[in-house]
Order: C-alpha cells, then structure tokens, then sequence
C-alpha cells in the first residue's frame, strides 16, 4: 500500500453505488439498508442494487482483476468506469480527473484516447472487414483513412492475425474474432485497457492462448488493464491484484496468494477450495522460523517461490530448504510445512501466517 | 438518460420534419390546365363509352394531330374532373348525377355542355325473352308479384331476386320496389361486369331472372331481353328515391366540356361539340370491341375506314 | 369422474384387446364428454367463453333482434356532406390547397410524368436493357449465377411482358411503382428512423401501423379522391400511404435490434450519437431494411393495380377495362403481367440483399467494388444515352409483330371450364348448387343469427374471448369497435358483412390447415405448391373475381371464394412453415416412441405449432376481411358495396362511414385473434 501512496492511482474509486430500480438515487443514502443481503434490499425498495459501496485503487501498470460469479456486479462495475453506465453514486476519477461531473465532450474523449474496452461477445461491425473494424475507433476519432488503414494494420499484425485483414468477423473463428477485438482496443493506445469477460465465450485450449496473448502484451507494453472474469485460474493467472465481488460488494481485495491463501471468508474460502495452492502459494507464506542448526544447511529458496518449486527442491534434496532474501534467512520449509499447503492443513497456520502479514508486506 | 431521450426525440421530430418539407413546397400551386395539343376525355366503364372514346381518338391523331389520354371514370369522378380541369370532355353522360351536373353547370359554371351524342340511351327493368315468350304478361309491373316465386334464389330468401345495377349507375330501383310494393329484393351487383357474367350465365342456363338493363348495350346482340313497363317518367317523378314511383327517363346522351376548353381549345374542341353519331354506329363499334374482343383501336379503324361519310363532318374546318 | 376415467383412457390401447370388447363409440364418446366437461371445470377460461356464448345463444332466441338503439346513434352523414360540399367549393381556392395539396398533387403528376416519358424515349430496347443492366448489378455485376440468373430474370419478364402485348401498360404502371416505390421508402426509412431511435415515436407511430395492416386498402381510397381527384396523385399517395409501413416497421425493428454489444463497443469508443448512427446502426439494420423494401415493393405494387379505380392507369386498368368486356383472356395476360413485374422486383431486390449478407461471410476480391462502381456508372451514362437518341432509333413500344394474342384461347377455356363445373356433374352436382346450399344453410342462418343477437351480447362475447386470447386491451379495442360501428348506425350492414367474413374465414382455416398439413408432410407437394401459392398472392384480386361468378353466380357466396383464394395462400404457408419449425427433437422423440404419422401430427407437431397456427388464422382474418370488400364489386353487398357505391360515386357520406366501420371490424377481428405474445411484445 505504500507503493500507491507515492503514485496516484490511474483510476480510483471510491463509495461507488450503481442502482437499479425506481427512485434508485435514494438507495446509496439509506443507512437502514446497510446490513441487507441484495434480494433484502429489492424486498424493500424495488431496487436492485448491481453496485454496492465499492472503492478501489487501479495503480499504474498492473493488472486489476475484478472476479466474481455472474450476477455479482463486475460487468456493470467495468461500465461504470467510462459511464457507458451512468453510476448512482460515489466518486470515480480517472488520473485525477472527475469522471462523474464531466461534460459529454470530455467523456467523449475519455472513451476515445484514455480507455478502450474488449467485450465479452466482440461487438464487431458484420459489415467491415477485420482492417476497417480495427480502425473503427480512429475513425470515430477522425484520423484520416490512410493513417488510421496503416495503424489498424500494424496492431492486426501485433495481435497475430497477419494476413486475414481483408476478412469479415463472421469469416473468422472465435478467439480471431476476440484477437481482432483487442487490436481494436489497442489501435487508439489508450492509457488503461478495460476487459469484460473477454475470454468467456471461448474454447479452452484458445482461452488459454488468449491469456497468454494478454500476458505478453502486458510485459511488452506495461498497459493498465483491468480484467473482468469468473474464472478463478484466469484470475490467479493475470492478476497482479483481485478484488473478489459477490452481491455488489468487494468480498475481498487482495494478491492472488493473498485470496488462496487467506480467505476473507466462507465464500472465498469456498471459492478458492479447488485451487492448486501450491501453485499460487510462495514459500514465504509457509516458512516456519529455523531451527537451531538449520541455517546453514540446504537449498537456498527466494521468498517469492512457489511452493510447488519448493516441493521440488526439496524432494531433490531430501532435506528442508532455506528461505534467503538479501543473504539473510527468513525462514525454513520442509516436508511437513509443504505437505500442509498441499493438504490444505495449515489453514489455522495460514491463518497464523497472515498475523505477520503486515511484517511480510513491508518487506 | 433523460437529456438522451429528449435527444433521440428532437432527432426524429427532425426526420419527420424533413419528410414533410420533401412534399411540400412553397408558394402556390397552378391547377393544371390543359393544351390543345393533348385532350384528356373520362370514359365512363361501360362499352359504349369505350367505343365513342376509341373512334374520337382515333380521328384526333390520324386527322388532327392532337394526341388523346383516355382515362377511365364513372360520370361521378369525371365531372369532378371536368371541374377541376382533370378531364376535358365526357363524351356520353346518362344524367345520372343531377346534383353534380346543376352545382357544375349551373351554379359554378365550370362545365358547359357539348350537346347531344346522337345516341339514345335506355334504361329499364329486363327479363329474358324465353320467359316473357311463357308468361307474356309479366312484361307489365304490376303482374310481377304474380310470378315472384319463379325469381327466387338463395341470395333473396323468400323474395324474388331483382338483380340491381352497378353501383356508379343512375337507378331508383329499390325505391319502386317498395313503392309498387314488389315482392322482390333488391340485390346490387358490385360492378357492370359482375352483372354481365351473371346475366350470360342465366341466359345460357335458361333461367328466369329480372334485371335493370338498357341500351345501347353491345350484350343485346347475344341475348334477347323484353322490357317490363314502368309507369311513364316525368321529369323529377324520381326523386327522392323513397318516393319514386316510374319508369326511366329515355335519354338523349349528352356531352359535356370543361369550360376554359370550350372556350379556348380550338379546334380539338370543335371537333368534339361536333362529334355525334347513331345508336347503331356505336353497337357495331361496341360489338367490334366487347363481342368479337377487337382491341379499341383496331375497331375504331375498321369503322373510320367503312363510315367515312359520318365522321367527315365532324373535323372542324380549320383544322 | 375426471379422475376415475382418465386412467381408463391410457389404458384404453391395451385393455381394447383383452378384455369383453366394449362398445366403443359409447366408450369414446363418454370419455370424450368427460375430458371436456373435465377440461372446462379446470380451465375457467373455457367456463366463461362458454357461459358469453351461451348469453349470446339464449339472448338471440329470447329477444331475437338485435338492433343497436335508435337513440345511441349519432348523425355522421350530414357534417360529412358539409365536407363533401366544402371540399369540392373549396378545391381551387383554399389555401390549404393552393399552398399545400396542390404542390402534392402536381410533384407527383409531374414525377410520373417524368418517368413516363423517360420511358418512352428509352424505347422498348432501352428499357429491356438498361432493366436487365440494373438487375444484374444488383445481383453483383459479376458473372456468378446469382447476378446472371437476375438478370436473365429481368430479361426474360420484358420480353413476355412485350409479347403478351402488356408493353404500355407495363411501363405505365412501372413507372408509377417507381415514383411509389421512391417515395414510399423514403418516408418508410424517415419514419422507421424516428420510430427506432426515439420511443416516444415507436408509442405513437405503433398503434397506427398495427391499424394500417388491418385497414383495407379500400377504405382510404375516398378521402384521397375527394381532396386529389381522380387520377395519379390519389393513385400514388394512396399507394404511398399503403405501402410506407413495412419498411418504416422494419427499419425500426432493425435499429432496435442491432446487436447491442457492437452498439456498445461503438459507444465505448467515444462515438458520437451521429457516429453510431451512420457507422454502427444504419449498417448493422441493413438486412432488416433490405426486407422491408422488398416488402415495400410487393406492397407498391399490389396497390398500384387496385388504384386503377382511382385513375392510376397501366395495368390495373387494363385488367379493369377487360373485365368490364367480359374479356377474361385479356384480364388474366394483364395479371400475368402483373405477377411477372411482380416477380422482377421480387428477385432483383432480394438479390441485392442476398448480396449484402454474402458480402459478410465471403471475400471479395480486392477490385470488386471499383468493379461495381463502374457498373453502376456505366448505367448511368447508357440511361443518358438511350434517352437521347433512342426514340430515334427505335419504336417507344414493343414492335407488334413479336407479339402473340392468346386472349382468346383463354377465354374459351375459362368458359369450358366454369360451365361445365358450374352446371356440374350428376349426382355431386355443380359449384353452382354448391354455392346455393352454402348460401340457404351456413350463409343465411349466421346473418340472421347474429342480427337477431342482442348487441349487448355480442359486446359481451366479444370481451371475454378478447380478454382471454389476448389481452384486457384487446378486448376493450374489440368492444369499442363493435360500439362505434353501432354508433354509426351501420349495425346491421356490419352484421351482414360480419356473417361473410366468419363464412369465409372457416373456410379458409379450413382450407388452410389441410392444404398446409399435406404440404408439410409430402415434401413433393409443397414443392409443387409453392410457385401456385406465389402466383395466387401476387395475382390482383380482381382477376379472377368473374370466373368465380361463372362458377357459382353473383352474391355473397362468390365473394367468399373470392376471399378464400385471396387468403388460403398465406395461411397455406404459414400452417406449412409452422409444421415444418416444430422442434426436431420433439418429433425423433415421439419417433423413437414409436408413434404413427397420424400421432405424430396430433400429439407432437399441432400442439407445439399452436402459437404460429394462431397467427396464421389472424393472418387469414386481415386478407379476408380485405377482400370481402372487393367482393362487394361482384355481389357481397353490405358494407362493402357501400364503399365500392361511395367510391364510383364520389360521396363521402356514403363511403366513409361504411369504410370505418370495415376498419373498427378488422381492429375487431384482429385484436380478439391474435395471441397475446404478439401485443405484449414492444418492451
């Protein structure tokens, strides 16, 4: 946290409300409905509440998960970021600026140059082909047709669709069609790159290529991006943070390892159950403090290895392995404490572990 | 939301804005009027009147060079288009519509007449002859009730059936049907075309029927039909309808011009207050185009090149 | 009861073979009295129909009249003579005239002026080619089948159109279906655009499109006729105002249901209101446009034919003026005629469409639309080109001796046929005698069934079945139709024409659901059917309105065939399509059950296609409501003789209210037949 004090955030958010429903502007005011579950609240007032009282940092470059099942508010969040649904309350700004009390214009520009968004179901033109559907926003910009041809034709290439520019969408198959959907957001280079589900309606096995297509534009480009999902690996994959929303509301905010390892409660824990721990678990998080004797002995680990790493070295070496940042030691890992990541043991321990979160965090 | 919508709604007031604009111009309008070099008669839906129409057009372009646009009207429609200066002419009018003919002629004075056509024109109530040759007295009104039974059908009940004109055709019958107090009902047919069909069907099966019917009719030279008397007419013995107690009038047919044509279209006309010919001239053209299915046309040549004599007359001098 | 002798009938199969055969007639028939005094007593709705019905029934026998009271009407005829009188005073003075509906008038006269002479000094080579040039552009203007086979169309309806000796009428009538067609899409896509971008539109303008599709084409002709005259301004606005709804109704429908992700994405990237106009919705609503020009089309051109009555010339007329000689030959070549434009218009418009879905899913080569462009110019310059010196070099008309005459030949096959079905066989007798029993035992006792019912009873009747096929709504727009009929002091004329169009609606439910069933079962059937149903749907109506009277004598009866062939098309189809779209995997179910044909068809296909029977029988009410009116033209009196006598004779007073009251009977007819799902749609 103290890395955003020195930055300010991209987008920041905060006491967010977006209501449904008749006279909805008096929902985010009533303190009697503060403790409601969301069908609560539509018994007594008729309003279904999408967006509950969400606050929230984007930093620069990172990638901001926000997961949750269907229903739970996420999509709706990611459209209240550029107002393509007008929220009911709370503050929202965008590098400091109001978004909330900006004039049609300048939100227009926003969308324009500062925030492009992939869609779940591609939205694209049936009628333009793939080179003109990528230009499409530069287009709406006014960028001259020579430019805006040449741009869109080096993001097609970029996305790894060379040669199918002079295609129509319905010739394409669905992760092309998605690929062609992110060349489209990327022509414009906004600041911030917005996902709705964008992988959802795809197979698998091209799912998979697509994060990884995700992943790699992330490390070449350092873009902010703020990933909406309801797929837990997907989440862990990409995210360098997740907030976890149910009902509304952010359930919890956290690193992946964070969330797996320390559910906020029975929902998470729920959600997180069928989770490989030990491949989003790192060994700082299941280190015990050495024992006498220990310190000079066996391999040598970063804090940040994941326990499956760990697993390795230390079934190779048959002996606990030692937890070494900057030369010193912080701590132990042997067979029982990995075991217990494994066998979801260690929970009370994990539990234990976050009391020292605090100290872990300010390393 | 709300800016939105008054938006969209501004959007398609605009449209709909714009959608009027495309019709309508500005200033005022000129009511057509027409040239010499082109006469646009109204040809009421009846045969003969397609044969007066095909012989005058036919002499207009070969004789006069003026071109004629023949559209069809039934004399309603046509002398509001004589009116208006839509049509130049009606060449044969059956007086069917006296309230329109005093408001135009008399009162605005817009339409003028072109004097009679020549032919003679009928109309009556019909039976076919094979029926009157067996019970000759139904020929009078009054005997009708006697022989109501023989004109039954499933479309008039109890009744005998009284097959009634074309809607667009002068007729009092329903009127003289209740009066004499007929055990008949009055059944319209929609069309003269309708009643035709049926009357040819009737005739070939040989069935009894009572119809209003007239002349000229180029149908009488396919079937036989024999009046049955009305009590005399006597001008406005018909009117109104629920008082009528005769017969119809027998017509001088009678051509009737917008007036500004009369006035100002020359020679073409000239020639059309001149055109005048028999009944007979117009059942041998009428036959030509409805019995032996000539096109106009081609019967009006036939009869130009045989009457050379009738026709000649009627080409103004200066033409 | 219910509960004992239900098991009984599953049973039934089974136990028929084993036990002491019962009589089974009885047996049917008690359970079959069973299942429905079950059904009512668990279906309220079926209690209260039947208790309305029962009213009506007892109500009739009691009181046995029917009249609406004498004092609840109101006098209309006379401010409709002041108007009347008005209009004609004031036609060549009014402002209102002078500055408005002159300009009206003269633009379109002028407009198909215009085209009339273009036309003619084109000269028949001009037309056929440069006809042929634009249909095959707007297949593509490439050599692939479909583009040459449109074209060849194109070239293959000028020829016979020039043969059949149709060549003038043709060209009249085609160039008044273009001015219509131009300005009808206009207007169409104008209002479609208001009623799909802005709902306060699409509240208003939906209620009168929905009265429009129920409004016989008939009913409005009049008024035109008094403010225009007769002649081709009433023609074209009247085919204007008839044929602008379906593309105004699809335009909206395709800007509403754009794909509302690319809407959004469009919107995500900052376009402006405009932007997503032009670039996302206007394309993305093309298809549906597309359709609903061609329905336009079709639409133009169907009451381009009627609008002869008005003056509209070409075609129309031409059918008219044969029919007036007795001349069927002649009529049917123009219908002929008819159907061939018909078809030109049909292939070269869905073409066009076809072409622009094609152009999503397939790769065109680079140059192609360069290609077109060229095309399209090259168009253009030949059109300047022929109008220039084509009179010159060749006749305006199709030479005359290329053409053939086979009216003759027809008409004697026409009466062979009618007079030898119409005196008829031995024994069955002939259509004539037919007609006549159809007349005395179903005609006869409807009409004076439903003129001896009370009218409050069949206001009653009217809102329960409303209420429960549709909606309260519809039920209150049936009763108010009913009231203002009566109002009018039309009751009993509107009771008349009532009874002919239930006569002819049963006949054509009937007609239709067998025709349909067969044609959904034996695929060769449909497959012969189809080209037959296409010409009976774009034949004018008035074709074939005399041999009917040669088959079975003037009156009602012959109006209701009339409305029968009229309409047995559609509901033919829609009977065929709702068979055919019955999920597969009901009937490989029923299939694998091991159920009959005959199963089958009961169990599985006409209870899943009920909601789409539903529509074609309010399908079958609109087009025989249409048409009972035209049968006023060969002897179906009532109301719509009224309108046809008002119509010839120019007078308002007599037309208009009957053509309202045909209108508040269709509103009638369709709210209390059509499905609920369909009137609560529009969220």
């Amino acid at each position: 946290m103290s890395e955003s004090a020195e930055h300010t955030p991209v987008i920041s958010v905060r006491n967010l409300w977006k209501v449904f429903g008749p006279k909805a502007e008096n929902v985010p005011e009533n303190s009697a409905l503060k403790g409601l579950s969301a069908a609560e609240v539509r018994e007594s007032t008729g309003c279904t509440a999408a967006v509950r009282d969400v606050s929230f940092d984007v930093n620069k470059g990172e990638v901001f998960v926000v997961m949750g099942l269907s229903g739970s508010g996420k999509s709706t969040l990611v459209r209240c970021l550029t107002r393509l649904i007008e929220p009911t309350a709370g503050t929202l700004e965008f590098d400091g600026d109001d978004v909330r009390g900006m004039d049609t214009e300048s939100l227009r520009t926003l969308r324009r140059h500062r925030a492009s968004m992939v869609f779940q179901n591609f939205g694209l033109l049936p009628h333009r082909t793939v080179l003109d559907n990528v230009a499409y926003g530069l287009e709406i910009q006014g960028v001259g047709k020579a430019e805006r041809r040449e741009r869109a034709g080096e993001m097609v290439d970029k996305v790894g669709l060379e040669g199918l520019g002079h295609r129509r969408p319905a010739q394409l198959s669905g992760g092309q069609q998605q690929r062609v959907g992110l060349a489209r957001a990327l022509a414009v280079d906004p600041e911030v790159l917005l996902f709705d589900e964008p992988f959802s309606a795809l197979d698998p096995l091209i799912r998979r290529d697509m994060q990884e297509e995700v992943v790699r534009l992330h490390n070449e480009e350092g873009r902010t991006m703020v990933f909406i999902t309801h797929d837990l690996s997907e989440a862990l994959r990409l995210g360098d943070r997740i907030a976890l929303m149910r009902d509304g509301e952010i359930v919890q905010l956290g690193s992946p390892e964070e969330i797996v390892a320390n559910p906020a409660d029975d929902y998470v824990r729920d959600f997180v159950r069928d989770v490989p721990r030990e491949q989003v678990i790192s060994v700082r998080r299941a280190m015990r403090p050495a024992d006498a004797g220990e310190a000079e002995d066996g391999v040598a680990l970063t804090p940040d290895t994941l326990v499956s790493d760990a697993i390795e070295a230390v079934a190779r070496s048959g002996k606990p392995a030692r937890v070494m940042k900057d030369g010193k030691l912080l701590g132990v890992i042997d067979h029982d404490r990995l075991l217990s990541v494994v066998a979801r043991l260690g929970e009370d321990d994990a539990t234990g572990a976050a009391a020292d979160e605090g100290k872990v965090a300010a390393v | 939301m709300n800016s939105k919508r008054i938006r969209n709604t501004a959007i398609a007031g605009v449209g709909v804005l714009g959608a009027l604009a495309l019709t309508a111009g500005c200033g005022a309008a000129e009511t057509q009027s027409s040239g010499t070099d082109k006469v646009v008669l109204a040809e009421p839906s009846w045969v003969g009147a397609s044969a007066n129409a095909a012989v005058v057009s036919k002499l207009m372009a070969d004789e006069m060079d003026v071109k004629v646009d023949v559209q069809q009207m039934d004399e309603p429609v046509a002398f509001d288009a004589l009116d208006s200066g839509k049509a130049d002419a009606i060449l044969e009018d059956w007086h069917g519509v006296p309230k329109k003919q005093k408001k135009y002629v008399e009162d605005k004075k817009t339409v003028v007449s072109g004097g009679d056509l020549g032919v003679v024109g009928h109309i009556g109530w019909f039976v076919p002859k094979y029926y009157a040759d067996k019970h000759p007295d139904v020929t009078d009104y009054k005997n009708l009730n006697k022989y109501y039974k023989d004109f039954k059908t499933s479309e008039s009940g109890e009744l005998g059936h009284f097959m009634g004109a074309a809607p667009s055709y002068s007729q009092h019958d329903k009127g003289l049907i209740k009066n004499f107090g007929l055990k008949f009902k009055h059944i319209p047919s929609g069309t003269e075309a309708a009643q035709l069909k049926e009357m040819q069907r009737l005739y070939k099966a040989k069935k009894p029927f009572l119809a209003y019917w007239w002349e000229p009719q180029w149908m009488n030279n396919d079937i036989e039909m024999v009046e049955v008397k009305l009590p005399k007419y006597t001008p406005g013995c018909e009117v109104p309808e629920e008082k009528a107690k005769c017969g119809y009038e027998t017509n001088q047919l009678e051509k009737f011009l917008n007036k500004d044509f009369s006035k100002n279209g020359g020679p073409a006309a000239e020639f059309l207050k001149n055109f005048k010919w028999s009944t007979e001239d117009q059942n041998e053209v009428a036959q030509m185009i409805a019995g032996d299915k000539m096109k106009p046309e081609k019967a009006a040549e036939k009869w130009i090149k045989e009457n050379k004599s009738t026709w000649e007359k009627w080409i103004p001098e200066d033409a | 009861m219910s509960t004992a002798t239900t098991p009984t009938l599953d049973k039934e199969p089974a136990g028929g073979a084993q036990g002491p055969a019962p009589d089974p007639d009885r047996r049917s028939a008690d359970t079959a009295q069973d299942g429905l005094a079950a059904r009512l007593a668990a279906n309220p709705k079926w209690l209260v129909i039947g208790f309305a019905a029962l009213v009506v029934l007892v109500s009739a026998v009691v009181t046995g009249d029917g009249a609406w009271p004498g004092g609840w009407t109101a006098d209309i005829r006379t401010p409709l003579e002041d108007l009347d009188n008005w209009l004609v005073d004031n036609r060549d003075s009014h402002w209102l005239f002078l500055y408005f509906l002159l300009h009206i008038s003269n633009a379109a006269e002028s407009g198909v002026d215009a085209i009339v002479s273009l036309f003619d000094s084109l000269g028949w080579v001009g037309v056929t080619v440069i006809g042929t040039l634009i249909a095959w552009a707007a297949g593509g203007a490439d050599r692939s089948r479909r583009a040459v086979r449109t074209g060849v169309t194109a070239l293959a309806v000028f020829a016979v159109c020039g043969i059949l000796e149709m060549w003038a009428p043709t060209m009249e009538t085609l160039a008044l279906m273009v001015v219509a067609v131009i300005i009808a899409a206009l207007l169409g896509l104008l209002l479609g655009l208001a009623s799909g971008l802005s709902d306060r539109f699409e509240k208003l303008l939906r209620p009168v499109f929905d009265t429009m599709q129920v409004m016989p084409a008939f009913a409005y002709l009049l008024p035109l006729l008094l403010i225009f005259g007769v002649g081709i301004p009433s023609a074209l606005i009247a085919t204007v105002i008839y044929a602008a709804p379906p593309m105004a109704r699809l335009t909206s429908l395709g800007l509403r249901g754009a794909d509302p992700v690319a809407l959004e994405a469009a919107r995500s990237l900052g376009a402006s209101p405009w932007q997503r106009l032009y670039t996302a919705k206007l394309p993305l609503a093309r298809k549906q446009m597309m359709l609903g020009l061609n329905q336009t089309i079709m639409m133009c051109l169907s009451m381009v034919v009627l609008a002869s009555l008005i003056g509209g010339g070409g075609l129309g007329d031409e059918i008219y003026q044969a029919l007036g000689k007795l001349d069927i030959g002649t009529a049917l070549t123009a219908g002929v005629a008819v159907v061939l434009v018909a078809v030109l218009l049909d292939r070269t418009t869905s073409a066009a469409g076809e072409r622009l879905d094609a152009s999503q899913t397939a790769t065109e080569p680079a140059g192609m639309a360069k290609v077109r462009a060229a095309v399209w110019g090259g168009i253009v310059v030949l059109l300047a080109v022929f109008a220039a010196v084509g009179s010159a070099v060749w006749e305006s008309e199709w030479p005359e001796s290329w053409t053939v005459s086979w009216g003759q030949p027809v008409n004697d096959a026409v009466n062979w046929f009618t007079d030898h079905l119409g005196s008829g066989i031995p024994v069955v007798g002939g259509t004539v005698t037919w007609a006549e029993g159809f007349t005395e035992f179903i005609l006869n006792p409807l009409r004076s069934g439903l003129l001896a019912t009370p009218w409050w009873a069949l206001l009653l009747l009217v809102a329960v079945v409303g209420w429960f096929v549709g909606t309260w709504r519809a039920a209150l727009a049936g009763c108010v139709g009913l009231a203002l009929i009566g109002a009018m002091g039309l009751w009993d004329r509107s009771m008349d024409t009532l009874s002919q169009v239930l006569g002819a609606l049963v006949l054509t439910v009937i007609v239709g659901l067998i025709i349909g069933i067969v044609s959904a079962r034996v695929e060769r059937a449909e497959r012969m059917l189809r080209p037959v149903l296409d010409t009976m749907q774009t034949m004018p109506q008035f074709v074939y309105l005399i041999p009917v009277i040669a088959l079975v004598g003037l009156g009602r009866t012959a109006g209701i065939i009339a409305a029968v062939i009229y309409a047995a098309p559609a509901v033919i189809r829609i009977t065929t399509q709702a068979l055919r779209g019955v999920d597969p995997a009901a009937m490989e179910a029923s299939k694998s059950l091991g159920a009959t044909g005959k199963q089958q068809l009961f169990q599985v296909q006409l209870p899943l296609a009920r909601k789409a029977l539903l529509v074609g029988v309010n399908q079958g009410v609109v087009l025989v409501l249409s048409m009972v009116v035209i049968a006023g033209l060969i002897g179906g009196g009532a109301l719509g003789y009224d309108v046809v006598q008002g119509l010839s004779k120019g007078n308002l007073a007599q037309g208009l209210p009957s053509g309202i009251a045909i209108v508040c009977l269709g509103i009638m007819l369709d709210r209390i037949s059509q499905p609920a799902v369909r009137s609560r749609k529009g969220s």
